[in-house]
Parts: C-alpha cells; structure tokens; sequence
C-alpha cells in the first residue's frame, strides 16, 4: 500500500488544460471586445459597476482558495488520523 | 499535540486575523486610487500573493538543495509543502490579476514578459509534483523534483526585473525599488499589512501540510510493518 502516489495527475492534467483553455480563448476574445469600444448608451451605466465586481471576484478568489487550501489539508490530516488509530 | 502543530494552529489563526484586518483595511480604511479607481484594491492581495508565491519557490529550491546534498526525507517533505503552497499562491496572482488588466487595460490578458513569466512559475509549481507522481521509483521523483524547485527558483529575478528590462504593459514596481516606497502611506500601510498577512498565513498552513506529511509516512510505515 503506497499513500505518497495518490495519483493527483489527471487533476493536474484537467487544471492545466482549463487554464491553458482560458488564457487562449479569452485573452483573444477580450482583446477584440476592447477594440469594439462603442458601446450602446444603455451598456455604460453598467460598465460603472463593472470594477466592483471584479474587486469583489478578487477577493472572494483568495477567500476560496486559501480556504480550500487550508479545508484540503485538515480533510487529509483528519483521514490519515482515522487510519492511525484504526 | 507536536510542536509543529502548536505553531501552525498559532501562525494560521494569527495570519486569519491579519486577513480580516487587510479586508477592513482594504474596503473601509485605505483611500481610492485616483487614476485606477477602486479595481486598484485588487493590488492589496495581487502583489501579497505574488510575493508569497515567490517565497514558496524560494523555500522549495533551498529545501531541495539541502536534499540533493543530504538526502533527509524531512527536507524534500518540507519543499513538496511549499510547493503545494506556491501553487495556491501562484493561482491567486494568475486569477486576480486579470481581473484587474481587464479594467485598467481593457483585456484579461496579454503576452508581456512578466505576465508569461508568472504563468511560467505556475507550470513549474504544476511540473513539480508531476514529475515527483511521474517515476515508478519514489526516490529518483523527489530527485527530479528537487531539480525542478531549484531550476524554478531561477524564474523569480526574471519576473522582478522583467519590467525594468522589456518594454511592458505591467506597472513598474512601487515599493522594491533602490529609491524606495513610492506609494502614498496610507496604501502602503495596506500593502504592507497583506504582504505580513499572506506571509504568516503561508508559513502556518505550511507547517499543518508538514505535519500532515510526517503523519502520512508513519501510516506508509506501520503498513510496510504490517505487510511484512
């Protein structure tokens, strides 16, 4: 029995192939909407609120991402704690 | 309960504190940006996670070094935990930075050198633990590993200095530089309470995932005992 090669490869393979996924499709995309900056009136107002949001994702990233970090990690310590005094 | 622990409860609780001050000090305290506007308060946990993530790599390589020298198993547990959590960190820098450039430079990304470079950290912090999960010989991966640590670690000087010597879209920096500080006190208070926050909240998370470790091979071990 080996815990150490828990085969967490195809999550690395899945994480890179969305990320890869993401910074080549909507780094492209975006870029042409940027060129388009003719919005139509009833759009502008709303592109007011537009930075909130992104603040908002931003920190609510680093929340869900340091919290799972640290979820995973006591989820583990918790599993191999069971397995010891079994 | 081990001395590890103690202090890893200790780090993380005081790093979780420091995070819902830096939240305060970020939406309620720190004055708006007056050319960027309030997408600038991404910078509070963007350069924090950068630095963190920098760190990380930096723990990783100097583990690995000392590894490859003498071979103690605590050493290469101690970089593949700074590793794991350079990934977090890297992560963070590569999601609230676009969120960002696509207010102040109307698009999520852009091939500029410190933009490619930083993606570059995060398929290193990824190839480590491929390339550790890779061989069938559990040794020769934390060998190979600890090269990619060390070789990874050779990224960091090119992501600082990147927009000194490309012409780049990212800003230039405002606080590493030989003249110093250059932010007004108030944001670089803010920074600065980030840049301690993320560092504590990295070292504690850092010795629960050592602990976990250590906890991992006495269960390897008493089954090795167990089957033989």
């Amino acid at each position: 029995m080996t815990l150490r090669h828990d085969s967490r490869l195809p999550f690395l393979l899945a994480a890179i192939t969305v990320l890869l996924a993401f910074v080549l499709t909507a780094g492209d995309a975006s870029a042409l909407v940027a060129q388009e900056s003719g919005l139509p009136g009833t759009r502008v107002a709303e592109q007011n609120l537009r930075p909130y949001w992104h603040v908002f994702a931003a920190y609510t990233i680093v929340i869900t991402l340091i919290g799972g970090w640290a979820f995973s990690i006591a989820r583990r310590l918790r599993n191999l704690e069971e397995r010891l005094v079994d | 309960m081990t001395g590890v622990r103690r202090g890893a409860i200790g780090l993380t609780l005081l790093g979780l504190a420091g995070l819902i001050g830096l939240f305060w000090m970020s939406f309620f305290w720190v004055s708006t940006e007056a050319n960027q506007g309030v997408v600038q308060r991404i910078f509070y946990v963007h350069v924090p996670a950068a630095w963190t993530s920098f760190l990380a790599i930096g723990v990783a390589a100097l583990c690995s070094a000392v590894y490859l020298w003498l071979r103690d198993d605590k050493l290469d547990r101690a970089a593949m935990c700074a590793a794991e959590g350079g990934l977090v960190f890297a992560t963070i820098v590569l999601t609230t930075g676009p969120l960002w450039g696509k207010i102040a430079w109307g698009t999520y990304w852009t091939w500029e050198p410190r933009l490619t470079l930083t993606l570059l950290l995060w398929f290193i912090f990824v190839g480590y633990f491929m390339v550790r999960n890779a061989t069938e010989d559990p040794d020769k991966g934390k060998r190979f590993a600890a090269v990619v640590a060390i070789v990874g670690a050779l990224d960091i000087p090119f992501i600082h200095l990147s927009v000194i010597w490309f012409r780049s879209l990212h800003p230039q920096p405002v606080v590493a530089k030989p003249e110093g500080p250059t932010l007004p006190a108030d944001m670089l208070a803010t920074l600065m309470v980030g840049l301690g926050t993320f560092t504590i909240l990295f070292f504690g998370l850092f010795l629960f995932r050592y602990a976990l470790e250590g906890l991992r091979s006495e269960v390897d071990l008493r089954a090795r005992r167990s089957a033989a």
